[in-house]
C-alpha cells in the first residue's frame, strides 16, 4: 500500500522553509566533545507554544461534564455574594436615611455652661445669631437654622392610667426640640416629615407654612394654649389626636449655677404629628416653636444647637468643619479643643456613628462569611481539576513528546480553571444583579410558595426589601472569584506540569 | 561507532549514555554507556530482548528523559544543556514520534490530532493564521493513507492500524528530520502491521529521514541497512546489512 503512496510534499510555510535551509549545511563538532558553537538553534518563534493551550482547555472543559459543577459553584458563590451585598448595601442607603431623620448635615452644640477660660470665666454669648452670621458667612454651606433641645416628660390628661402598666415603658421622656419654621424648613427636612403619610392617622399639620397654629378643629375652654407637634409613633401610643391636649413636665437648670431648678409644667394642644422615618425619632420627639419651649425653660436659654445644612456633604462636610471649628474657637464661641475633642461640632454620621457602624459591620461580616461559599467554589474546582490532571496523565505525556514545555502544560490546566472563572463568574453576576433588581418578586414568588414570610415588613421601616447593585462591589467579586479559582486550579495545574513526560507514557 | 561515519552526516549523536533509577536502597542501572550515532536519512533497526534499555534508550535519545550520565547531541546541539523551552522546541520541530500505543489525545479528531504539533510549535494568533494551510497538510497525508473519510472521527472509532496511521500523520507535520518508532507494529495483526511497515519504510525512503526504529521483531530489522543489537543495556553488535529492495 505504502508503495503506491506518492506524497505531494506538502508546500513549506516560510519559517519551515528557513529552518529547512539553515538544516542543510553540516554540523561542525568540535572533536569528540561537540559543543553547538557554529550553529544556531532553530530560532524559537515569540510566544511560542500557544495554540494548543486555549484549544485543548476548552475542548477539555467541554467533554468533562464534571466541569460544570465546578462552574456551578463558582456562579451560585458569585450570585449569593453579589445579592447579599446589594442588599446589605440597600439596607445600609436605607437605615442611614431613617437613622439620619430629623438631623441636619452638621450639629453645632457649643457647651454653654463651661467657661471658655477658667480664670476669667467667660462664657459663651447665649447669642445664636452670633453662630448664624459666621456660620451662613461660608459659601459651601445652603442654610443654618437655630434649635433649641432639652428633654422632659409627657404625660397626657385623663390617660393616666398608661403610666400603671410597667411594662409598656409608659413614662415617656421625651426630647423637647425648639424650633424657628422658616429657617428650619431651609436645613433640615422637617417639612417632608410633616407632609409624610403618617404611620397611624392621628392627625396632620394643618397648614404647614404655620405649624404652630392652633389646629382648626380645636375649641380651647379659655385661654387657647401654645401647640407642639408630636412623633406620629408617640402620639399613637398615647392615642392623641391633633387638637387633643398634653402636659409635658421639665426641670430646668440655673445657666450660672449648674444647679437643678424647680420642676415645672405647662399644657399644650397637640397641631399634628410628623414622621421623620426614624422610629426612635418618631417615638419620643416634641416640636415646639422655640420662643415656646424657652418660656417653658424659664427663658434661661434661648438655643443649644445650631443646624447647618451644606450644598454638597459628601464632599464637604471634612473641610467645612475643620473651617468652622477655626473660625467659631477664634471668634469665641466654641471651646478650644486642641486637647480634647468637646463634640460641638459634628456632622449628622458622627451623632450615628455606632449604628451606622453596626451596620457596615455587618455588611463585611456578612461579606467575608460568605466569601467561604466561594472558598468552597474554589475546593470544587481544585478537587475537578485534581482529577482531571491524573485522567489525563497520558495526553500530559504527550503534548511533551510533541513538544509541549512543563510551562506550557502549567498554562493549560490553569486556563480550565481560568474559563470556569470566567464563564461561572459572569453568570453568577448576571444572576445576582438580575436578582437583587427583581428581589421583592422573587421574595413575594418565595413566600408564597412556601408559605411564610422571608422578609417581616413589620420588622423593619421599609415596605421593601432594600437593594443597590454598587458596580465596584460586583467588580470585586468578580476578581475575587477569579483570584480564589486561579489558586485552586494553580496546585493541580503545578501537580501536571511536574509529570514526568516518561512515567505518564509508560502504561497504557 | 562506524568509521565510515563522518561529522557532518551525524544528525543525532549520543555519547556516554548512562541511567540508572533508584529502587528502594540500591541503584538500578539501566544503560551502562552507550555511544550511537544516526546519520543523515539512515534507516536504524534497534533490537533487543525485552529490558534490554531499548525504550529507556529512545526515551534519552528522544529528549524524552534526561540521562544520568552523558549528552545527546541534535544536529550538533547539546540538547540536555538546554532550557526546557529550547529543547521542547527542538523536540517539536526536529523529532516525530511514533508510539506501539498510538497515543492520540482521544477528545479530539483524527485531523485535530495530526495538527498538534503546528498548535504546540505556533502562538495562537500564528495557527490562526496557518491552521488552514496545516489542516490541508494533514488531511493530504490522511487521504494518502487512506484515511479520507475518517478525519473528523474521534480515535475510539478507529480500528488500531487507522490510529497509527494518524500517529504517523501527526509525527511528520513538521516535516522533522528524525523519525522514532517505538515498536510502530507490536500492537496490531500481522497483516495491518506488514502494511504500517511498507508505508513507513516507504516515507523514510521518499523523505530520506534519519529513522530509529525500534523493534524486537527480526523480520522488520531485516528492512533495515543498519542493526544495532542491545543487550543489558549495552551495544552488543553493530551491523550493516545491504538494503534489501
Amino acid at each position: 500500500m505504502a508503495s503506491t503512496v506518492r506524497l505531494t510534499g506538502p508546500k513549506l510555510s516560510g519559517e519551515e522553509e528557513e529552518r529547512a535551509v539553515q538544516e542543510t549545511p553540516s554540523e561542525p563538532f568540535a572533536g569528540e566533545t561537540p559543543q553547538a558553537e557554529g550553529e544556531p538553534l532553530p530560532p524559537i518563534p515569540r510566544g511560542v507554544q500557544g495554540a494548543y493551550r486555549a484549544f485543548l482547555s476548552l475542548r477539555y472543559l467541554r467533554a468533562r461534564r464534571t466541569n460544570w459543577i465546578g462552574m456551578a459553584g463558582i456562579m451560585v458563590a458569585v450570585a449569593a455574594l453579589v445579592l447579599i451585598l446589594s442588599i446589605m448595601s440597600g439596607f445600609l442607603n436605607e437605615s442611614r436615611k431613617s437613622l439620619r431623620g430629623s438631623l441636619s448635615d452638621l450639629i453645632i452644640q457649643p457647651l454653654l455652661e463651661v467657661p471658655l477660660d477658667r480664670q476669667r470665666g467667660t462664657m459663651i454669648p447665649n447669642d445664636p445669631a452670633l453662630f448664624l452670621a459666621i456660620v451662613r458667612a461660608d459659601p459651601r454651606v445652603e442654610a443654618a437654622c437655630t434649635q433649641l433641645q432639652w428633654y422632659g416628660i409627657l404625660t397626657v390628661p385623663g390617660r393616666g392610667y398608661i403610666l400603671r402598666d410597667v411594662s409598656s415603658s409608659g413614662l415617656a421622656l421625651v426630647h423637647l426640640v425648639g424650633i424657628d419654621p422658616e429657617a428650619e424648613y431651609t436645613t433640615t427636612d422637617l417639612r417632608e416629615s410633616l407632609l409624610r403619610e403618617p404611620m397611624f392617622p392621628v392627625g396632620q399639620v394643618a397648614d404647614v407654612d404655620d405649624p404652630f397654629a392652633p389646629p382648626p378643629d380645636y375649641r380651647p375652654e379659655s385661654r387657647p394654649l401654645p401647640s407642639v407637634i408630636l412623633g406620629n409613633q408617640l402620639a399613637a401610643h398615647w392615642g392623641v389626636f391633633r387638637g387633643d391636649k398634653v402636659e409635658i413636665m421639665t426641670v430646668t437648670v440655673d445657666p450660672r449655677t449648674g444647679d437643678v431648678g424647680e420642676p415645672s409644667n405647662q399644657a399644650y394642644v397637640v397641631a399634628g404629628t410628623f414622621r421623620s422615618q426614624n422610629n426612635e425619632v418618631d417615638m419620643s420627639q416634641v416640636y415646639f416653636d422655640r420662643r415656646e419651649l424657652s418660656d417653658l425653660l424659664g427663658d434661661s436659654t434661648d438655643f443649644s444647637a445650631i443646624l447647618v445644612k451644606l450644598k454638597d456633604y459628601e464632599r464637604d462636610k471634612v473641610a467645612v468643619v475643620a473651617d468652622l471649628k477655626r473660625e467659631l474657637i477664634a471668634a469665641g464661641l466654641l471651646h478650644d479643643d486642641r486637647f480634647r475633642d468637646l463634640g460641638e461640632i459634628r456632622t449628622w454620621e458622627d451623632f450615628r456613628k455606632n449604628l451606622l457602624r453596626a451596620i457596615e459591620n455587618e455588611k463585611a461580616l456578612m461579606g467575608i462569611m460568605l466569601s467561604l461559599v466561594m472558598v468552597v467554589a474554589g475546593f470544587t474546582v481544585f478537587a475537578i481539576l485534581s482529577m482531571m490532571v491524573t485522567e489525563k496523565r497520558r495526553d500530559i505525556g504527550i503534548l511533551c513528546a510533541l513538544g509541549a514545555t512543563p510551562r506550557g502544560i502549567l498554562v493549560l490546566f490553569l486556563l480550565i480553571g481560568f474559563w470556569e472563572a470566567l464563564f461561572g463568574a459572569t453568570a453568577g453576576a448576571i444572576l445576582g444583579i438580575w436578582s437583587a433588581i427583581e428581589i421583592d418578586p422573587i421574595e413575594r414568588f418565595l413566600s408564597d410558595t412556601f408559605g411564610f414570610q422571608i422578609f417581616n415588613r413589620d420588622v423593619y421601616l421599609f415596605d421593601h426589601i432594600p437593594s443597590v447593585v454598587e458596580p465596584a462591589g460586583v467588580a470585586m467579586i468578580v476578581l475575587g472569584a477569579f483570584l480564589c479559582t486561579l489558586i485552586f486550579a494553580a496546585i493541580p495545574a503545578l501537580k501536571a506540569a511536574r509529570l514526568d513526560p516518561i512515567d505518564a507514557l509508560r502504561y497504557e | 561507532m562506524s568509521g565510515t561515519t563522518t561529522e557532518a552526516s551525524v544528525i543525532l549523536r549520543a555519547r556516554g549514555i548512562r541511567k540508572s533509577f533508584k529502587v528502594g536502597e540500591r541503584r538500578l542501572e539501566i544503560l551502562h554507556g552507550i555511544d550511537l550515532d544516526l546519520e543523515r536519512g539512515e534507516l536504524l533497526g534497534l533490537m533487543g530482548a525485552s529490558g534490554a534499555g531499548k525504550t529507556t534508550l529512545l526515551n534519552v535519545l528522544g529528549l524524552l528523559d534526561r540521562p544520568t550520565e552523558g549528552e545527546v547531541f541534535l544536529t550538533g546541539h547539546a540538547a540536555w544543556t538546554l532550557s526546557h523551552t529550547e529543547r521542547s522546541h527542538l523536540r517539536n520541530t526536529k523529532i516525530g514520534f511514533v508510539f506501539q500505543f498510538y497515543h492520540l489525545l482521544p477528545e479530539l479528531s483524527a485531523i485535530e490530532n495530526a495538527i498538534l504539533p503546528a498548535m504546540i510549535a505556533l502562538s495562537g494568533r500564528a495557527f490562526r493564521r496557518e491552521r488552514k494551510h496545516y489542516t490541508e497538510k494533514a488531511s493530504e497525508m490522511l487521504d494518502a493513507f487512506g484515511l479520507g473519510d475518517r478525519m473528523g472521527h474521534k480515535p475510539g472509532q478507529l480500528s488500531g492500524g487507522e490510529q497509527q496511521r494518524v500517529a504517523i500523520a501527526r509525527a511528520l507535520l513538521l516535516d522533522p528530520p528524525i523519525l522514532i518508532a517505538d515498536e510502530p507494529t507490536g500492537n496490531l495483526d500481522r497483516a495491518t502491521g506488514e502494511r504500517m511497515l511498507e508505508l513507513l519504510l516507504g516515507l523514510q525512503a521518499e523523505r530520506q529521514l534519519s529513522m530509529l526504529l525500534v523493534t524486537h521483531d527480526e523480520r522488520l530489522a531485516s528492512h533495515c541497512e543498519r542493526v544495532v543489537y542491545m543487550e543489558d543495556g549495552q551495544i552488543q553488535a553493530d551491523s550493516r546489512v545491504p538494503v534489501p529492495h
